[in-house]
């Protein structure tokens, strides 16, 4: 398949794994989701000792991991659905944001257009109020965007992250009514 | 053995360092033993700290500080097992969690943990980690010599006693000074 032929899921995907990588991070962990499996796999085939691209079990321990990063001078990078900041919540007020942590989660969201789920935006629907009430910064990305303006706001997010020492949300919604396959 | 009596230990092999403690009685007691800029307290991120020293072994592997230690609790980490499932299965040979576990949540009334009837041990070794049992600060030592020496990564599952020392005072530090002064100390070793 030509990059012409590829979806703009697929294309959006691959965006996502360019902006990330560019940000240079010494670790990726990552709680996985049908919807960015291409991102997930796209970064795991990439991986390196410099850069390990890991599973967790749950969200919380990756904001353990990767909050740690900071403390030696590192800056890491979660990738995860929304449904799991639930989870992270504690996690993410008590350590990363408490001291001061830099650290960029890119997240697709559920329970939007396109969901199939009938209860998961309880959590989801709700989920950029409770970041921020947190006092986490969270950016979004849908079909109105552009390609480049993927790849611009994760790229700036973890900057905006590291610039702030705080984490950083991108929030990336992949539903497309010109793209049969896209899923929330 | 009694908790403090381990931190003691603790610090004495630990001096050179990072070490991660686990929020409440243990941090408040290992900063009572010696308040050292290798030290961050987890003030209350309940369960965090084998994720915190996972993801502190990662990135400091390969530099000059070779051991990224983890003080930890039971009930904390009955909080957030899977962070002892992650740890096996990115197995940092530069771990090393040290598991106090008196059986209690000594912080919050005494009340029992799982550990009362679970082997975390065994739990820690069905994952991989490599785990030494003690019960003495003789033992403790001994063990803390093996981990620090020997590639892990390593799970020292010590029992000790319930209960807290009285009158420890309470740490009213701010979270950013500390993290900063912890993160000063890495990375000016970590670079050396």
């Amino acid at each position: 398949m030509t990059t012409t032929e590829k979806t703009l899921t697929q294309q959006r995907h691959e965006t996502v794994v360019e902006a990330i990588l560019a940000l240079d991070p010494a670790g990726i962990a990552y709680v996985p989701s049908a919807s960015i499996a291409g991102i997930i796999n796209g970064l795991v085939d990439v991986a390196t000792d410099a850069m390990p691209v890991f599973p967790v079990s749950r969200e919380e321990e990756a904001v353990g991991i990767v909050g740690a990063y900071p403390l030696a001078g590192k800056f890491g990078v979660i990738v995860m659905q929304d449904n799991g900041f639930g989870n992270s919540l504690t996690a993410l007020t008590t350590f990363a944001v408490s001291y001061h942590l830099p650290l960029l989660i890119v997240a697709n969201t559920r329970g939007g257009l396109g969901e199939y789920n009938s209860m998961i935006h309880s959590i989801s629907a709700p989920v950029p109020e409770l970041l921020r009430a947190a006092s986490i910064p969270v950016f979004s990305l849908d079909r109105r965007n552009d390609l480049e303006d993927w790849h611009a706001t994760v790229v700036e997010a973890g900057k905006h992250a590291q610039m702030t020492f705080r984490p950083v949300v991108v929030l990336m919604e992949f539903f497309d009514h010109r793209d049969a396959k896209a899923r929330a | 053995m009694k908790r403090i009596e381990a931190l003691t230990t603790i610090v004495a092999r630990t001096t050179e360092l990072p070490v991660v403690a686990t929020c409440a009685a243990t941090s408040r007691e290992l900063a009572s033993v010696a308040d050292t800029d290798n030290h961050l307290y987890l003030l209350d991120a309940m369960g965090l700290a084998v994720s915190v020293a996972t993801g502190l072994a990662q990135v400091l592997a390969g530099s000059s500080l070779d051991r990224a230690v983890c003080v930890e609790g039971d009930g904390s980490l009955l909080m957030n097992l899977g962070a002892a499932a992650t740890a096996g299965y990115l197995a940092p040979d530069n771990l090393v969690i040290v598991l106090l576990d008196n059986g209690v949540y000594a912080s919050t009334a005494g009340i029992p943990t799982q550990a009362a009837r679970l082997d975390l041990g065994a739990i820690a070794e069905s994952v991989g980690l490599a785990v030494l049992r003690v019960d003495d600060q003789v033992g403790l030592d001994a063990a803390l010599a093996t981990a620090l020496q020997q590639p892990g990564p390593w799970f020292i599952h010590a029992r000790t006693e319930p209960g807290n020392v009285a009158g420890t005072p309470l740490l009213l530090i701010d979270p950013v000074s500390h993290g900063d002064r912890f993160r000063r100390w890495v990375t000016e070793r970590a670079a050396a």
